[in-house]
């Protein structure tokens, strides 16, 4: 009897022990189930055809609706995701590796060349003509280019720019914008000096996009490739000057450092605490979203050029997104349909403008005066911001390349900024981030010179 | 329903020892027939959900991708052996979360304990009064499932919203509660599994046998003495298991940094080895990483699990031997 309960109880703390371990796999494996293929047999030659289609883009509801109203060929299934760093990006390539992927999807030029080299897009080059690549700005068909062959179709370039209160300016006796960054920070102890709880803007250390626009625009090229090596320059004297210049302004407590888009920094813009934004021209509308329903805002913002090194104008691009196909879709050319319309067509940027929630550059430029007039600028006091975006978008330092491996760089970047203001430096990170990047390459199989 | 489980096979389990004393030809029968049946839901289940997904992730984490050229040609995934075992090992990233995962036990294991224990034996005690009440009230915040919890303690971090930091100002008071994750996700989990823990605690000390009690009182221990030197020794086994539980489930450290990570670039994306696997399988795709730092994960977990069981089982057992 004895024996018989000791096995039994043998058996039970077996039970207990695998049950805990499997506790902790369980998370894994829930995401490694192939769930059934969605890429159902093509629609019937009669009726639409359905496509499935995934996006985070302030407007795109409305672009899907104005779409299918005006469409009998292509229907368009939309489904709201989170913004990539926010998860969407895991959402879809999860959904690749499973099968259920939808046809289309957005994703930004910087994680393009992930999404490629994982093999979650497919090529569309032969449902491309040339007419339709010449509409768009060369820097975007430069970003959406990959070994030679065409993956997605941009929608938005993304020219930096300075979103500030102009009446926190004022106030502190700043007449004009700094264009330059010895300007900026200038006018960064200024404003401290008026108003000792007021800083000029924010370093996020969660999101590095910020700080690779400004290498961008100081000429910095973190990936380039020729033959089939890749060259990583994370670490260059251009990245380094723009980290140095960081360093300086959290070190003397001139910028804040805070989470991008937390309640924390919506908090500090919304009371005043913030006075600038350094962003990007789709920042607009986000920036009137976030902060347009606080006392004080609406009609103080306004729009400048991004602060350069030498005074004369130069941007990055931070952010901007391109509809990719994936890679098992059967429907591509019902897809690739959609994009053309909702990247090139008037009524796909009016429909995503006139939301109220995008100030989005188009990547083709002929829209502008479509996107300009659907834009409401009263939050900017009336401000003509397009004409600020659009000289903009005309100094983008050309021939910067994302390449795959980003998602490391930025996740090193990441931890390595956390530790900012207890022994840690953005010039540091990039140290970090280099080697980190080398060595995935390496893991991926690719052949990498430093 | 699973009252209802337990109640079935109460009965199942009294009628089928009636049958045993009855006759010993059923009993043949029942005897591999009935728990059979009643095995077979869980062991379908577990099989499903559990044996099948560790095979899998095992076997996942045998593999890696391989690209060619620049990248951007077809994807071969290749066997790799223990490979992505010994870069995870190499990782110091991946160490390093189970250095936290040892701050974090160290500060939390001694304080969540403590204080369920304070509060059980404060309600055991004979001053306690409206002892439903406040059982119910401290058990609340565990009903609270654990996200929502996270996001409402994030908000109550969060300077410049939040109305503790902000009245804490206020009064003087500068906290940087987001500077220092370890002891913010501290604090979520004591609020969160004090109550729980207490109940366990407080019906140990229910079933405590009231002579013992009793005879400590007459030999004239006061409340205190008898809480320290009787109560607490005879709820040991409570106690520990509680501990072992409260480590394992220490391990598995996901939700509370991982929600608090969107208001504090402090909590890293590796901070954990549960968050090491996540970010390797959904930010960088690298599954066959991810697989292998899952699967040692459960080892250790299975490990620490099967080192504490048998410690306390030992001792448990010599002390019923001596008994005896």
């Amino acid at each position: 009897m004895s024996t018989h309960r000791t096995a039994r109880r043998r058996v039970l703390r077996l039970a207990a022990v695998l049950t805990t371990s499997a506790l902790s796999i369980s998370l894994l494996a829930a995401c490694g189930s192939s769930g059934g293929g969605s890429a159902s047999s093509s629609a019937s030659s009669h009726g639409p055809v359905t496509i499935t289609f995934w996006a985070w883009a302030k407007g795109t509801q409305q672009v899907v609706d104005a779409f299918n109203a005006s469409h009998k060929d292509v229907h368009v299934d939309f489904e709201q995701i989170p913004s990539g760093v926010a998860g969407g990006y895991a959402k879809i390539s999860d959904a690749v590796k499973a099968g259920n992927a939808p046809d289309l999807f957005n994703v930004e030029y910087a994680a393009l060349p992930d999404f490629v080299s994982q093999g979650a897009v497919q090529d569309i080059t032969s449902l491309v003509p040339a007419g339709l690549k010449a509409k768009y700005l060369p820097q975007s068909v430069e970003q959406t280019t990959l070994g030679g062959s065409t993956w997605a179709l941009p929608l938005d370039a993304a020219p930096q720019a300075l979103f500030y209160r102009k009446d926190l300016f004022a106030k502190a006796g700043i007449t004009t914008p700094p264009t330059t960054w010895a300007d900026y920070q200038a006018d960064a102890v200024k404003l401290k000096a008026a108003e000792p709880n007021t800083r000029i803007g924010t370093f996020f250390p969660d999101d590095p996009s910020t700080l690779e626009a400004f290498a961008w625009q100081n000429g910095a090229h973190w990936f380039s490739s020729s033959g089939d090596t890749w060259k990583i320059a994370v670490d260059s004297p251009a990245t380094k000057k723009v980290a140095d210049y960081w360093d300086g302004l959290v070190s003397k407590d001139l910028v804040r450092v805070q989470t991008s888009f937390s309640q924390q920094w919506t908090a500090s813009l919304q009371k005043g605490e913030t006075a600038a934004y350094l962003g990007a021209a789709w920042g607009g509308g986000v920036l009137q979203g976030t902060v347009a329903g606080a006392p004080g805002n609406a009609g103080n913002w306004a729009v400048a050029p991004v602060p350069t090194w030498d005074g004369q104008p130069a941007s990055g691009m931070l952010g901007g997104s391109t509809f990719a196909v994936s890679k098992d879709s059967q429907k591509a050319q019902a897809a690739v349909e959609f994009a053309t319309w909702a990247t090139t067509t008037p009524q796909g940027i009016q429909a995503r403008i006139a939301s109220g929630t995008s100030s989005m550059f188009p990547a083709d430029p002929e829209l502008l005066p479509a996107a300009k007039a659907a834009f409401n600028t009263s939050f900017y006091g009336g401000q003509d911001i397009y004409a600020v975006f659009t000289a903009a978008s005309k100094t983008i330092v050309q021939g910067w390349q994302w390449g795959p491996g980003l998602s490391v760089t930025n996740s090193t970047l990441k931890d390595a900024f956390a530790k900012l203001g207890q022994g840690g430096t953005i010039d540091g990170a990039l140290g970090s981030a280099q080697s980190a990047t080398v060595s995935d390459l390496g893991t991926l199989g690719l052949k990498v010179a430093q | 329903m699973s009252l209802r489980t337990a109640d079935t096979a109460r009965t199942a389990g009294t009628a089928r020892t009636a049958g045993t004393a009855r006759a010993v030809a059923p009993r043949r029968r029942g005897r591999y027939g009935a728990p059979a049946v009643l095995l077979a839901p869980f062991l379908t289940l577990f099989t499903a959900a559990t044996l099948v997904p560790i095979g899998y992730a095992v076997y996942l984490s045998l593999f890696t991708e391989h690209r060619s050229g620049l990248g951007f040609g077809p994807v071969q995934t290749v066997f790799t052996g223990l490979g992505n075992y010994t870069r995870a090992l190499g990782d110091p990233v991946f160490r390093g979360g189970f250095t936290t995962i040892a701050e974090y036990c160290l500060l939390y294991i001694p304080v969540m304990v403590g204080l369920s224990l304070t509060v059980a034996l404060l309600l055991d005690s004979a001053l306690a009064r409206a002892k439903r009440f406040f059982q119910l009230a401290l058990f609340l915040p565990h009903a609270v499932p654990g996200i929502i919890a996270a996001l409402i303690w994030a908000y109550l971090y969060t300077p410049g919203i939040s109305p503790v930091v902000g009245a804490l100002g206020s009064a003087g008071v500068h906290v940087d509660l987001l500077g220092h994750p370890l002891p913010a996700v501290v604090n979520m989990a004591v609020w969160e599994w004090t109550g729980y823990n207490m109940v366990i605690f407080f019906a140990g000390l229910q079933a405590l046998p009231r002579e013992v009690l009793e005879a400590a009182l007459v030999d004239g221990a006061g409340p205190l003495r008898t809480a320290l030197s009787i109560k607490l020794p005879l709820i040991k086994a409570s106690i520990t298991m509680v501990c072992l539980f409260t480590l394992i489930g220490s391990l598995q450290l996901f939700t509370e940094p991982m929600i608090l990570q969107g208001a504090s670039s402090q909590v890293t994306t590796n901070w954990t080895p549960n968050m090491f696997a996540y970010s390797a399988a959904f930010g960088r795709n690298d599954y066959g990483l991810a697989a292998a730092s899952s699967v040692m994960l459960a080892l250790a977990a299975a490990a620490l699990s099967f080192i504490v069981t048998r410690v306390t089982r030992t001792r448990s057992e010599r002390r019923t031997e001596a008994a005896r």
